[in-house]
């Protein structure tokens, strides 16, 4: 079984054609993605309209490259999948009525896909895990700890109360002139600080529900900057290790949090998956690691280029649902706001 | 040739499917829509081509409209023909929204200058002027009306296209002549078709023309001062 994925529902185009393997997992026959990372960065943050139109501009011959990569047509294809949200509607739009446009004329099924549903299931794609597990998705735009019980069936234990953590890592460098996007910068930069230097709150620790808060460390970060300003190449570093350090404790506590919510509903996982651009954190991989090891989890992270957006994921979670028999048609809307758990109360203003 | 032709630019999401050599389209339908043009252009692509004898595979070139207009309206169409000549391996044909509206008042026998006009918001429009026979008088252009007035001289004009009442009225204050004859909220579909085919795949590509950048700024702000 093959099918085309494609993903635009940020900043990042991308086309990849995934195979089913009949023992479980898949294999990825193409992996093509365009990022518009340098279209954004004078902007400090993704512009929608900018988004939109570089979508447009790569999409056709971003999926005609995929195909030739994997030494396929669209004649072949068993399905086409596009992330159908939740994400910037402009861009949202541009993928799904791509994929919808060639379903249609190559008479194949349609299969819209939500985006965080694809971050989920991408360890069964690269490890074949089995459901029930854990998920803990930390990205730019989210933030949450999910049961994945299954196809479609979420329950989402915990989420962010205000920022996403990888948005917090953005805003941390923002303020300290680092590039966009920020986290890779505030890694590098930590590296050479020292965590124990600036005593910044650790928000949410201990607390019995599983999510999270980042709006004050935020803060904090910019009052203990402000306090020291003009800020030395030392500060820098110093700033940006502490703030790592009150992130990796904050996500370990958080974690254990939504492994006991886990526990009293389902028993014990079958692992614990860690997707989004933030996993990528070699110190926040570590510290993961070793709580995993602790708690007797086995712990899958994807491959950085399968934590962060790509069309691998797409195409996967396409292959999953049309096993299943779940497809769409061509009059499924774009939705800006799609949550995984239809059943969890929406965040106030939380990046959920 | 038979070619499919995608309008969503504007008030309205339309296809039809014109062969070569005939007046008339063998399918068409167009719904009049302010929004919700990306929901409804592929269930009516799909009843088009339902219509059409042989479907997508009779199909020879696709034609879209590439704006002026709505930018989400455009991708819409764009996306959709781009895709579709992708999976049946057609060439695909960028169209202008304000040829497409004013190719109806050059087809006829008339002498006035015909003036396409898009309303852009903000008091400005999008317009171009054609002279009889079809000759663009000038690009496209996106100004105030009260400078497209000037810009496009002393008539008569006839104008088509959902800025073309505030652009008369605006040319009339001036005492110039101008008439509102032609469609008001979308191109005719067979006129896209039709442009469409005497297009050259070579240079009518089929890219955006969105006539305004995106409204963003830079933002420097909330960054602390470094030694
Ligand atoms: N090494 C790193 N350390 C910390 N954060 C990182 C690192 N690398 C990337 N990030 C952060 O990950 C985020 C990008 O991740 P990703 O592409 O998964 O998310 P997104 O597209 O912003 O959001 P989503 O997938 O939720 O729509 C950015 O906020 C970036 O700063």
């Amino acid at each position: 079984m093959d099918v085309l994925g494609i993903e635009t529902t940020c900043d990042e185009t991308a086309a990849a054609v995934v195979r089913m393997r009949p023992e479980g997992g898949g294999d990825i026959l193409s992996n093509e993605i365009s990022s518009q990372v340098a279209e954004h960065a004078a902007y400090g943050g993704v512009v929608p309209e900018i988004a939109a139109r570089a979508h447009l501009e790569v999409i056709d011959r971003l999926i005609a490259r995929a195909l030739d990569a994997a030494g396929t047509t669209l004649r072949r294809l068993d399905a086409i999948a596009a992330a159908a949200g939740p994400g910037l509607v402009g861009g949202v739009i541009v993928g799904l009525t791509t994929a919808k446009a060639l379903a249609l004329a190559a008479r194949k099924p349609f299969i819209a896909v939500n985006h965080l549903e694809a971050h989920a299931l991408t360890a069964r794609l690269t490890d074949g895990v089995n459901f029930p597990y854990l998920l803990l998705l930390v990205s730019g735009g989210h933030t949450q700890l999910v049961a994945v019980n299954g196809v479609g069936d979420y329950s989402r234990l915990g989420t962010t109360l205000d920022d996403a953590v990888g948005e917090a890592f953005d805003k941390v460098a923002k303020m300290l002139g680092l590039p966009y996007p920020g986290g890779p910068h505030v890694e590098r930069e930590a590296l050479k600080g020292n965590p124990t230097r600036f005593d910044l709150p650790r928000p949410m620790l201990g607390r019995p529900a599983a999510d999270f808060s980042l709006s004050g460390l935020k803060t904090a970060v910019r009052i203990e900057a402000e306090r020291v300003a003009p800020l030395t190449a030392t500060d820098v570093g110093d700033l940006c290790a502490s703030f790592q350090a009150a992130i990796i404790d904050l996500i370990v506590d958080r974690a254990r949090a939504g492994l006991r919510a886990f526990r009293e509903r389902k028993g014990h996982p079958e692992a614990f998956v860690v997707a989004g651009g933030v996993a990528s954190n070699a110190a926040i991989r570590r510290a993961i690691a070793r709580f995993a090891g602790e708690a007797g989890l086995r712990l899958v992270i994807p491959p950085p280029n399968l934590c962060t957006d790509n069309g691998a994921m797409i195409a996967w979670t396409g292959i999953e649902r049309l096993r299943l028999g779940l497809i769409d048609d061509m009059t499924f809307a774009a939705r800006p706001r799609w949550p995984l758990d239809t059943n969890a109360e929406p965040v106030q203003h939380g990046k959920a | 040739m038979q070619i499919l032709a995608i309008d969503t630019a504007l008030g309205a999401a339309s296809a039809c499917v014109l062969m070569q050599g005939q007046a008339e389209p063998v399918a068409g339908e167009t719904l009049l829509m302010e929004r919700g043009h990306a929901e409804a252009l592929l269930p009516l692509v799909d009843r088009v081509m339902a219509r059409v004898e042989g479907g997508f595979d009779a199909l020879s070139r696709i034609a879209v409209t590439i704006g002026p207009g709505s930018f989400t309206g455009i991708r819409v169409g764009l996306s959709a023909a781009r895709a579709i000549g992708l999976a049946c391996a057609v060439p695909v044909v960028g169209v202008s929204v304000l040829a497409s509206l004013a190719a109806p008042l050059f087809a006829e026998n008339e002498t006035s200058v015909a003036v396409a006009v898009v309303d852009a918001r903000h008091g400005n429009i999008y317009f171009q002027p054609f002279a009889p026979g079809g000759r663009a008088l000038s690009p496209p252009r996106l100004s105030s009306l009260r400078d497209a007035v000037r810009w496009i001289g002393a008539g008569p004009f006839r104008m088509a296209g959902p800025g073309a009442r505030a652009l008369a009225a605006e040319a009339q204050n001036f005492g110039l002549r101008a008439d509102v004859v032609g469609a008001l909220s979308a191109p005719e579909i067979a006129f896209v078709a039709r442009l469409g085919l005497i297009s050259d795949p070579e240079t009518a590509l089929p890219r955006p023309l969105y006539l305004k950048p995106p409204d963003a700024r830079p933002q420097d702000d909330g960054r602390i001062a470094r030694v």
